[in-house]
């Protein structure tokens, strides 16, 4: 358990603060002195878990802007394709299905990185990672594919998460 | 008039794919294909009906900390989804529970069962 950094506990309050903020939606003085300890009583408790590497990581704009990118435009699309294939099995009668788990190659380094792949992978439909593992430096993700069309490694690897892994590998490195 | 039509265009997409994802939770052949339909539902499901949402909140309803709180739905069900839907995955996997057909490719048995 690494212990908790100054930085580390400014930039949690920072990112509390907007969402207290958000949530509240007001500019009473009352809201934003009760709004201000809460977060920084949450900021001192979770900054450990929150931040382990560079703390201001997030508010860096070239960074921001190719994270709103990533989020905004890359993966809404292969998102809708994704949903569509699978929204058609379904209506199809569920029994055009192939499922399998296949282990594919993964290059992202940062811890952040490979949570971010992990989730956006799951997040499309017709794949769920169900465990990430290191094997001699080479990290490796297990997916559950509803649609099992090539074996496993980097072909496969490429068919799921070609254009999420290139475009989250300009937010993390 | 036209606005009215696009916020129920966006409902009504949405409702489809949880339609279509609720068919496939009912009727998929083993529990991880059903987790996959799930899926459906929590994103272009969600996706549709927050978007609908959103735009009702500004423009109909006018008020932005309406429009802000249907936006933190949104984005709070995309955040928390995937870690739900894989913890729930891996520990149906560990738990013993496999397709009545087997599997095509099953590296994840291969490499940690005994």
């Amino acid at each position: 358990m690494q212990k908790t950094r100054l930085p580390a506990v400014i930039s949690t309050f920072i990112v509390c603060y907007a969402f207290w903020l958000l949530l509240t939606w007001s500019v009473q003085v009352q809201e934003l002195a009760v709004g201000a300890v809460v977060s920084l009583a949450v900021a001192l408790f979770s900054a450990r878990f929150f931040i382990h590497e560079k703390a201001f990581w997030l508010f860096n704009p070239v960074k921001l802007v190719n994270a709103l990118a990533f989020w905004l435009c890359i993966f809404p699309v292969e998102m809708v394709k994704a949903n569509l294939d699978v929204a058609k099995r379904c209506f199809g009668g569920c029994k055009n299905v192939n499922p399998g788990i296949v282990k594919v190659p993964v290059d992202l380094k940062s811890d952040y990185g490979q949570a971010a792949l992990a989730n956006a992978i799951t997040l499309t439909p017709g794949t769920i990672t169900m465990e990430i593992a290191e094997e001699e430096g080479q990290t490796y993700y297990y997916i559950h594919w509803i649609d099992v069309t090539k074996p496993s490694g980097q072909e496969a690897g490429d068919a799921i998460k070609g254009r999420l892994e290139k475009g989250l590998r300009r937010v993390w490195e | 008039m036209l606005l009215r039509i696009v916020i129920d265009l966006l409902i009504a997409v949405g409702l489809i794919f949880a339609l279509a994802g609720t068919k496939g939770i009912l009727k998929m052949p083993d529990t991880f294909c059903r987790m996959q339909a799930s899926t459906c539902v929590s994103t272009l499901g969600v996706l549709g009906v927050c978007l609908g949402g959103l735009l009702y909140a500004i423009f109909v309803m006018g008020s932005a900390s309406a429009a802000v709180k249907v936006a933190l739905i949104g984005a709070l069900i995309f955040f928390t989804n995937p870690v739900g839907s894989h913890a729930i995955a891996k520990g149906a996997y560990q738990a013993g529970i496999r397709p009545e057909k087997k599997m095509e490719i099953d590296d994840y048995g291969r490499d940690f069962d005994e």
